[in-house]
């Protein structure tokens, strides 16, 4: 009956793990079908998170603070589109920059706000909606159908997405602009109005990832995103650039993440180090093995239109 | 400007009027005046630089104008950009084919094409349809769904085609569409121009081959410095005429290469297969052999084992099986200059030090001898004549015709053994391929000098038949990786040409 | 992941460092007065505190130069071969963990011994945290941006584990290791200041790195390799997989000697948190210096009073220490575009200059 109990509560952790990954790395999903990588979605995160964490408290809700975390990282993100995208800069740079930026500014509102020593905040809590009917199966139903909204809003996303991607002239087009940018703008395709706000939409995205981090863990802390962009970028190159598929890699994360309670809760001896890095370690595994088979979209991190400089 | 529409009666679909285009202080376009009615095939013709592609940037509103008015069926138009052109019934089909490789035959007709508001919806089998419909008009037939690198590039331009038709525009524009085709598929591709034509639509064509423009135009208007000098029926033109239009002065009669006496053998390959960068099977069983004073041409679509047969000659690549003879340095001019043969962002010493870093004599130990290399550049540049300002200008700011000369110098600095070009003179206005081609020929042809080296052997791979036709003393096809020997007997432009297609054109890679 | 990395990339000179610094103090001034601060305090706190005493520059605004220096050395190279290395602080930290281990376990042999040992150590172990990136970039086609800021991460967690667990202090208090002999320790370049021969060092380096680039067949192949990937092959018929190799290997190794001179020279112990993110200000030292290897020394030496400063504007002026990260995301962005605008301006020049064949397409 224990090992019940530690299975529910593992897949538990992991898809509540596994949600801001997933809601961040479908974000990057549609800014890499654009051609834009987003190396600072760990920007996004992180002003997400504290955006999410001001929101709550000054509307005390939830749904408060989603919002205010999603407008947050959109409009990081949209700093750095107005650079890639409009300035046509460098996107592996603008991204680290806009990563440094982010947790640098993040923190230094934080501290403005809150004192140099930072308080603990409370925040409202992300309460779990059951699904009806479902939650009532055994093992799975707790695990999986008693979740915080935002992880069905992930679930949804995954499958919003694939159908945009696929099946509308408007991911038609999103996907021409990703692998060949000339061919989409001879076609009528405005490229750079199609880049910016795929990038925008994938920065809204990384902002609610980041707010519930805060609300999940029910407080805000300097540099709370722990990564998670990063990640969430392996996630989508593990995800093939599929909606679909990024939904079960950010649940194979989650999971990774899990390991570390039920193995502590399983009493093993392991230095708890080696649990913090195994979601690292596991991305460049998977990396490794798994990339000769994806193919990213041609045009990724080219900024366009070219010049011969 | 009047005479010889087919249908004058009716209004212009396209009308041009004083059109002005500057670029810095070139003034590219310079008060153009165009007309072109229903019903027509029209040919803009003009040499490289005398404002053809200017001008179709203008009237697919990738360039916007200076000045001028354009209208479009009677009505004036502002072409700010791509989809302006669409709206306003106007399809372009570009010189450097505009699908997206990744998507497929079907995907790519339909991409741009809105049929709701927020694009929430993908009518494919609404496209489906309309595309049969439209294969079966033109007798332009495609699987819908292939993805479209899987394509030849004929039956790329198909596609292209059929992606303009399918939004039923009234003007067809097509710039330089028939540099991709082989001769047989020309003739079939003016076929379905003249339909196009015929039912009612203008189509204008934006060409440099004299006599591809005589065959199937019906008004020719010439450019020249960015002016009209000449618009009227082609009836009332033949070959020299019009080369006389379009060039200002007479062309000479060029002489046809003497045969040599070929000196030692340089290349040997037996049997030789390799493959693509995809794994394909790009090369088989090819035999060749190269001695020095000649120049021996290859033939072919580009695409055939093209540019696997280059790196190899050049030494850049190692074959699959098969013997392999080379000698100790080979100069390569590549296909792609800005890409594979200059660093455009190097100036032009680093440009030639790029070839010849492994020289002892541009190295002391594992220094570089930038002063050497300096002086070599400038007597390079001088004996080429390469135009440029200094020698520390970057290579991008060079014009083509230089850049070429730069890389071909640079080459033979390399080796004066062996000289491999691929395409060397795509992309020059005609001045400056003319240039790059006799360069080629009076190197092959130079006697023994003091030193009493026997004059270069030189292999020319190029897509451009009349280039290979004109350059070299023996002739191979190279099709579907396979080299085929053109007799001397057969070498004209219509067997050549059936050797580089001789496959029923439907039959992909 | 198999992106085709072919970019261009030169930040130009002089101007365009003077332009981004320019912008980067207008819009800086502008958030503080945003933010409700004083800018004449904090700009006077900064000056003070970065080089206000003989003691306040040797001791803190120099030292702290020796890391940004040697990780900017190593952004720079890496970046001028198209080595997209974002991983010097993880190669710092495997090059202090290396160097305060040798440090502690061969403290008692002399110090003209163990100091060389440790450097060589050091810079060993950042060239191997760099060698996965490396291997998975070369063999499997796995790109270097994401794995080398995933190593640095896991490189985070290795310093967590070895000072709570195998380096741990003797006391076994605190999460931080013993302090290293003194015969591990650096030399002082300044007797009386804490500079340490460590600033002689990333000087030197600077220097060689420059002759490496300007003068040899490497560096220029490296060049190269960074520039035209397809040109380096084709034409220079150069083995840029054997350059990249060498070349992110140097680049870690650069990186590890950073760490080693920290634990060495400054902090004679391993704690987690000892670099405050110097792997990634480096960046922007290596951009702002138009990846000039003298360059990133004169820009690394501003970023140490940067980073000197800050602590006195905290103190004084109440600004919080993160305004300097964001200070130096600024930088880069400011790099960025005054960059764009240089090569606005060459092109609009050129296209003056010539017959514009070319350019009319």
């Amino acid at each position: 009956m224990a090992e019940v109990a530690l299975l529910t509560s593992f897949l538990a952790a992991s898809v509540r793990l596994g949600v801001p990954l997933a809601l961040a790395a479908l974000g990057e999903t549609v800014s890499e079908r654009a051609g834009v990588i987003n190396i600072g979605l760990e920007g996004s995160l992180i002003a997400g998170a504290l955006g999410g964490s001001l929101g709550a408290m000054a509307w005390s809700s939830a749904l408060g603070g989603i919002l205010a975390g999603a407008a947050a990282g959109a409009l990081v993100a949209v700093v750095f589109a107005a650079f890639v995208v409009g300035l046509n800069t460098d996107q592996i740079i603008t991204g680290t920059a806009i990563t440094m930026g982010g947790l640098g500014f993040t923190g230094a509102v934080y501290q403005a706000r809150f004192g140099l020593a930072g308080v603990p905040l409370t925040l409202p809590p992300l309460s779990s909606v059951p699904v009806p009917l479902l939650h009532r199966i055994p093992v799975l139903g707790p695990a999986l159908f008693e979740q915080a909204p935002t992880a069905y809003l992930a679930v949804a996303m995954g499958i919003l997405l694939w159908f945009g991607f696929f099946r509308t002239e408007w991911g038609l087009e999103l996907r021409a602009v990703g692998e060949s940018p000339d061919a989409a703008q001879a076609a009528g395709v405005r490229v750079r109005w199609t880049r910016f706000w795929a990038t925008v939409f994938g920065g809204l995205m990384a902002g609610i990832a980041g707010a519930h981090l805060a609300l999940d863990s029910g407080t805000f802390v300097e540099g709370m995103s722990g990564g998670r962009g990063f990640i969430a970028l392996a996630v989508v190159v593990l995800g093939r650039w599929n909606p679909l598929w990024v939904v079960v890699a950010a649940s194979f994360f989650g999971g990774a993440s899990a390991l570390q309670f039920s193995m502590q809760a399983l009493g093993w001896d392991v230095p708890h180090q080696f649990f913090l890095a195994l979601p690292y370690l596991l991305t460049l595994a998977a990396l490794a093995g798994w990339v000769g088979r994806a193919r990213p979209p041609s045009a990724l991190a080219h900024p366009w239109p070219k010049t011969t400089m | 400007m009047t005479d010889g529409g087919a249908d004058s009666a009716s209004p212009p679909s396209v009308e041009l009027e004083a059109i002005r285009k500057r670029f810095g202080p070139v003034v590219a376009l310079d008060g153009v005046d165009l007309a072109a009615f229903p019903g027509e095939v029209h040919a803009l013709v003009g040499e490289n630089g005398a404002g053809k592609t200017t001008l179709m940037g203008v009237l697919s509103g990738v360039v916007r104008a200076d000045q001028g008015v354009i209208r479009i069926a009677g009505r004036s138009v502002r072409l700010a950009k791509p989809r302006d052109a669409w709206a306003s019934g106007i399809g372009m089909v570009h010189q450097h084919l505009t699908l997206v490789p990744e998507l497929t035959v079907l995907e790519n007709v339909a991409l741009g094409v809105r049929s709701a508001a927020w694009g929430l919806r993908l009518p494919f089998d609404q496209v489906r349809s309309r595309l049969e419909a439209l294969s079966h008009e033109t007798g332009l037939s495609v699987d819908p769904d292939v993805v479209v690198e899987r394509l030849s590039v004929g039956e790329r331009q198909r596609v292209e085609i059929l992606k303009v038709l399918n939004r039923d525009p009234r003007v067809l524009v097509l710039d330089e569409p028939t540099s991709v085709l082989a001769p047989r598929e020309v003739e079939e591709f003016f076929h379905v121009l003249r339909g196009l034509a015929y039912e009612g639509r203008t189509v204008l064509l934006i060409a440099h081959k004299i006599d591809e423009i005589l065959a199937v135009a019906d008004r020719i208007t010439v450019l020249r410095g960015g002016r009209v000098v000449h618009s009227g029926a082609s009836h009332a033109m033949d070959s020299g005429s019009l080369a006389h239009l379009m060039i200002g002065r007479d062309v000479a009669a060029r002489e046809l290469p003497q045969p040599s006496e070929p000196g030692a053998e340089l290349v040997r390959l037996e049997g030789v297969s390799a493959r693509g960068s995809r794994g394909e099977v790009a090369l088989s069983d090819v035999h060749l052999t190269v001695r020095r004073g000649e120049i021996v041409g290859v033939a072919g679509v580009d695409g055939n084992g093209q540019r696997e047969l280059a790196l190899l000659l050049a030494g850049a690549e190692s074959p699959e099986s098969g013997s392999v003879q080379l000698p100790d340095t080979v100069g390569f001019v590549p296909a792609d200059r800005m890409g594979e043969a200059l660093v455009p962002d190097f100036d032009l010493t680093q440009n030639v030090a790029l070839a010849l870093t492994d020289m002892p004599k541009y190295r002391r130990g594992a220094l570089l001898r930038w002063g050497r290399l300096r002086s070599a550049t400038a007597r390079l540049m001088d004996r080429h004549g390469v135009g440029a300002p200094s020698l520390d200008v970057r290579a991008w700011m060079l014009s083509g015709g230089n850049q070429q000369k730069l890389v071909v110098g640079r080459e033979l600095i390399r080796s004066q053994a062996l000289l491999i070009a691929h395409n060397p003179t795509r992309g020059l206005d005609v001045a400056a391929g003319r240039f790059v081609q006799d360069e080629l020929r009076r190197l092959s042809r130079s006697t023994k000098e003091a030193d009493g080296e026997d004059p270069p052997g030189i292999v020319v791979i190029s897509s451009d038949l009349d280039e290979v036709l004109e350059l070299s003393d023996r002739l191979f096809v190279l099709r579907k990786g396979r080299l085929l020997t053109v007799p001397e007997a057969r070498r004209t432009r219509e067997f050549v040409g059936a050797l580089m297609l001789a496959y029923d054109g439907d039959s992909g890679e | 992941m198999g992106i085709r990395v072919n970019r261009v990339l030169r930040f130009g000179g002089l101007w365009v460092a003077l332009a981004a610094l320019l912008i980067t103090g207008v819009v800086a001034v502008g958030a503080l007065v945003a933010g409700g601060y004083d800018p004449g305090v904090a700009l006077s706190a900064l000056v003070r505190g970065a080089a206000g005493s003989p003691e306040q520059l040797f001791s803190v605004t120099l030292v702290r130069s020796v890391p940004l220096i040697l990780t900017g050395l190593a952004v720079a190279l890496a970046f001028r071969a198209g080595v997209w290395n974002i991983g010097a602080e993880g190669q710092l930290y495997a090059g202090a963990i290396a160097g305060v281990w040798v440090g502690l376990a061969a403290g008692d042999l002399p110090g003209w011994i163990v100091v060389p040992l440790v450097l060589l150590v050091s810079s060993t172990a950042g060239a191997v945290w760099a060698l996965i990136p490396t291997l998975m970039r070369l063999r499997l086609g796995v790109y270097e941006v994401i794995t080398t800021i995933l190593m640095n991460f896991v490189a985070i967690q290795l310093v967590g584990y070895m000072v709570s667990g195998p380096l741990q202090e003797s006391r076994g208090v605190f999460p931080q290791t013993d302090a290293i002999s003194a015969s591990a320790r650096l030399p002082l370049l300044i007797p009386g200041t804490r500079l340490h021969i460590g600033f002689a060092v990333a000087l030197l380096l600077g220097a060689a790195l420059w002759v490496v680039l300007r003068s040899t067949v490497f560096g220029f192949r490296l060049q190269v390799v960074g520039q035209s990937p397809a040109a380096a092959r084709i034409t220079g018929r150069i083995d840029g997989a054997r350059v990249i190799f060498v070349t992110f290997l140097a680049s870690g190794g650069l990186a590890g000697l950073a760490g080693a001179m920290e634990v060495s020279g400054r902090t004679f112990a391993l704690y987690e948190g000892l670099s405050p993110g110097w792997g990634y200000t480096a960046i922007a030292v290596a951009l702002l210096a138009g990846l000039h290897p003298m360059g990133v020394v004169g820009v690394g030496i501003l970023f140490g009073a940067l980073e000197g400063g800050a602590g006195a504007m905290q103190r004084e002026a109440g600004i919080p220490e993160a305004w300097v990260s964001g200070i130096e995301a600024l930088v880069i962005l400011a790099v960025l575009a005054a960059d764009q605008g240089r090569k606005w301006f060459a092109r609009t020049r050129s296209e003056r200059a010539r017959p514009a064949e070319s350019s009319v397409g």
